[in-house]
């Protein structure tokens, strides 16, 4: 998906970039400790604003550029038609949730608070399957190894044999948003550039194009 | 009784023997390679011939025709191997015990007693092996395979990893096995000077095959019989030490007849044996004079033998015993000997050396 | 040390520590007959074997753990049988000692075949002539030859089974309580800012675990070559 945007943006501009993926915190670590990165998107407010606190990056730079939904997915075919609150408060006693770490993974911790929201947590924490990533919690349904997972919209519809329940209310959780900065407190052309581009409406229609939703509804 | 009856074909080498052995030392006498090792573990079990019969007393160890085969723990055959083997995470003593865990009859506390007196081995009982000389680990060998109650003891070449200070260290022991211990024994040698102090009987091997079998006197005066080739020939006297002279020279008697050698350690009046090489024997029909040699010892041919090439085997009686020499074929024409011919053997003093006298 | 770690990081090393201990003692026996049969015995498929068993070393943990879902896995081809007869893996702690185990395997089969290798075969025919069956020669001669391979090998398959971390996560997952083991809570920890103190308490202990199990093996190897050697 970002590779595509990278791609608009080197045929648009005749400037050239490279792009390095990995976790939140890898990356953000990396950042604080001096890697040389002129621009970081990530789906972690918190590491964004760990490397707004260190100085690593000014809050003139940063910008929320999309936006996602939590969504409930299922192994079963049969869930397809069912509310996602019916389905998760009728479980039967060998169904299992997956979802990524609710302490640490950002898709682990907005489900976490969208089952409280919905007064399932507590029936359910014991159920959880909690995974490293929300792509692992993902390949979980995928093989049937649990019922359910936890996970965003944009990747529901990305898995074979995997099918969407439906999305959690919005106000059951904190706006999802991937934020993305400029680092350094002196931007490049180049860099602004780059950051102009990604606010454009021609980036906007891109990320719609694969499922991300708005930044502000 | 041992009774082996065995052919075994390896790629380049083929056993076929056919020998039995009874009471005492039987050694296997042979240069390496003659297939000494090879009948030792196929009598053991530690190697299965492809064909032939192996009877330890009444019992059938191995018969490729009636596909009977026992398999070595049940042979109640007693191995001292050349490198020791003992087990090294064993003190001394478990190893000395190992086998009686085993013996359908144990060995009792006396026995256990008894072994250790005869191979002086109180003194190491709580060591491991790793603390332990060659000569150290080869005693605890045998006494081990004693303990182990066997109804033969077989020794391959156990003095063979060791230096001439050892090996004059061990070879008592075996002495006083034999001459203590009832259980016969299957030794395994290609030294003469062992096969003389140790058999009462020899079986004499070359290339896979047995020579001759007997009692060693008469398989080593044989000019015929040369398991290791002319050039390790020799004959063995049974000698005694009578003086020690001032000029380094030590002076020997064998049954009589004064023999001259370099300065020896034995002590005046020990009885040792005394080993010349049959091409250090030089043959005179006259009484030699004005020679450098110092023994010169009056003899009669008994046998000779031609070899192949231009040498001879003579082989003489004199009042030292049988010895042999080696001569050419020429200087036996030359002399005119023959069986019954009066001849002196003359031998350098220093032709002997210490190794040669046990 | 309970004051000083919270809950969970206790948890944690407690789960590492029984994940380990188990793991270890699982695949001792396995991993004993397979360097057995690679040593001693001539079977066909001999090299599949030995590749099989080294197959954890050379893939990536994360691939390994997924094929350990897909064979133990609820809806796995073993995982399927096992669970008919009660036994669930998959998101237990038990599936993190499969996945440990089989990451030590390997370093156990290696630590355990040098040590049969360098055992002289002669030994045991010198305790064979002393009357010893097979069976005897086995339990007296050559396992006591191999335990100082033993002892490598089962430290250094509770030192891995402790620090494992990829192929336990993709196939037991990272639950606080079940399945969450010293490296998954450091990784859970480093995932948030802020928490670097905790996560260094866990670096800590694992460091102090491994360290005194590494004092721990080269006490018991000295000893044991002591015993062997006689220095």
């Amino acid at each position: 998906m970002f590779d595509t945007l990278v791609q608009d943006f080197e045929a648009e501009t005749g400037h050239s970039a490279q792009v390095n993926f990995a976790g939140s915190a890898l990356l953000a670590r990396q950042i604080e400790l001096g890697a040389p990165v002129d621009v970081f998107v990530s789906a972690n407010q918190q590491w964004m604003d760990h490397l707004e606190a260190v100085g690593r990056v000014d809050s003139a730079n940063r910008f929320p550029l999309a936006g996602n939904r939590l969504a409930l997915v299922s192994s079963f075919p049969e869930d397809k038609s069912r509310e996602v609150e019916t389905v998760l408060s009728s479980l039967e006693a060998a169904d299992r949730v997956a979802m990524g770490l609710v302490a640490a993974v950002p898709a682990g911790q907005y489900g976490k608070v969208a089952l409280e929201y919905l007064g399932l947590w507590g029936d359910l924490r014991d159920r959880v399957v909690q995974m490293d990533n929300v792509r692992a919690a993902l390949t979980l349904v995928h093989l049937g190894e649990t019922r359910l997972a936890v996970v965003y919209e944009t990747d529901a519809e990305s898995q074979p044999d995997v099918f969407l329940v439906g999305l959690f209310p919005p106000e059951s959780h904190p706006r999802i948003e991937y934020p993305a900065a400029a680092v350094g407190q002196s931007p490049t052309k180049a860099t602004l550039d780059f950051i102009v581009f990604l606010q454009s409406d021609a980036t906007k229609s891109r990320l719609e194009q694969f499922g991300f939703g708005p930044v502000k509804p | 009784m041992l009774e082996v009856q065995a052919r075994h074909r390896f790629t380049e080498f083929e056993l076929n023997v056919d020998f039995a052995a009874s009471n005492g030392i039987t050694v296997l006498f042979g240069p390496s390679g003659s297939g000494k090792s090879t009948i030792a573990n196929l009598v053991a079990g530690l190697l299965r011939p492809q064909d032939g019969r192996v009877v330890l007393g009444d019992r059938v160890l191995s018969d490729r025709q009636h596909d009977i085969w026992v398999p070595p723990h049940r042979r109640r055959i007693g191995y001292v191997f050349q490198d020791a083997r003992l087990l090294p995470h064993l003190t001394v003593r478990k190893n000395l015990l190992y086998g009686r865990w085993f013996a359908k009859v144990r060995s009792n506390p006396e026995e256990f007693t008894h072994v250790v007196a005869l191979l002086g081995l109180q003194s190491l009982l709580e060591r491991r092996p790793a603390h332990l000389s060659g000569g150290e680990k080869q005693r605890v060998a045998i006494g081990r395979a004693l303990l182990s109650k066997p109804d033969l003891i077989i020794a391959d070449e156990p003095l063979a990893a060791l230096d001439q200070a050892r090996k004059a260290e061990i070879l008592p022991y075996f002495e006083r096995l034999r001459d203590e211990i009832s259980t016969p024994m299957l030794y395994v040698s290609h030294s003469s000077s062992e096969v003389s102090r140790l058999a009462s009987t020899v079986v004499t091997l070359s290339g896979g095959r047995v020579l001759q079998q007997g009692d060693p006197a008469s398989v080593f005066g044989d000019p015929a019989i040369l398991p290791m080739g002319p050039r390790g020939a020799g004959s063995v006297l049974d000698v005694v030490v009578v003086r020690q002279h001032s000029d380094g020279l030590t002076e020997l008697s064998a049954g009589g007849q004064p023999l001259f050698v370099p300065h020896t350690p034995h002590a005046v009046g020990t009885s040792v044996s005394v080993r010349i090489a049959a091409h250090d024997v030089i043959l005179a029909r006259k009484l030699p004079e004005e020679i450098s040699a110092l023994n010169i010892v009056p003899g009669v041919v008994t046998q000779i033998h031609k070899g192949d090439g231009p040498g001879a085997m003579v082989a003489l009686q004199s009042q030292a015993g049988r010895f042999l020499a080696r001569v050419t074929q020429r200087s036996v024409q030359r002399l005119n000997l023959a069986p019954g011919t009066d001849c002196f053997a003359i031998i350098k003093s220093v032709a002997i050396a210490p190794r040669d006298i046990h | 040390m309970q004051n000083w770690l919270s809950p969970m990081e206790w948890q944690a090393v407690l789960i590492s520590a029984k994940v380990a201990f188990w793991a270890t003692l699982a695949i001792t026996p396995m991993a004993f007959l397979t360097a057995y049969a690679l040593v001693r015995w001539e079977f066909p498929g001999k090299t599949i074997l030995n590749g099989l068993a080294h197959l954890p070393l050379i893939l990536p943990p994360v691939v390994t753990g997924y094929m350990l879902l897909l064979l133990f896995g609820t809806q796995g081809f073993i995982g399927g049988w096992l669970q008919d007869i009660g036994i669930v893996l998959a998101f237990r702690w038990t599936g993190a000692a499969v996945a440990a185990g089989v990451m030590a395997f390997p370093l156990m089969v290696r630590a355990l075949r040098l040590s049969l290798e360098a055992i002289d075969i002669r030994l045991e025919q010198a305790a064979a002539t002393l009357g010893a069956s097979p069976i005897w020669v086995f339990a007296t001669v050559t396992v006591p030859l191999m335990i100082p391979g033993l002892l490598t090998g089962t430290i250094l398959s509770f030192a891995k089974a402790l620090g494992e971390f990829g192929a336990t996560i993709t196939f037991a997952a990272n639950i606080p309580g079940q399945t969450q083991t010293i490296p998954s809570a450091i990784y859970a920890l480093l995932q948030v800012p802020g928490q670097e103190d905790a996560a260094a308490r866990l670096v800590v202990i694992s460091v102090s675990i491994a360290l005194a199990a590494l004092f721990l093996s080269e006490a018991l190897a000295r000893r044991a070559h002591k015993r062997l050697e006689g220095l």
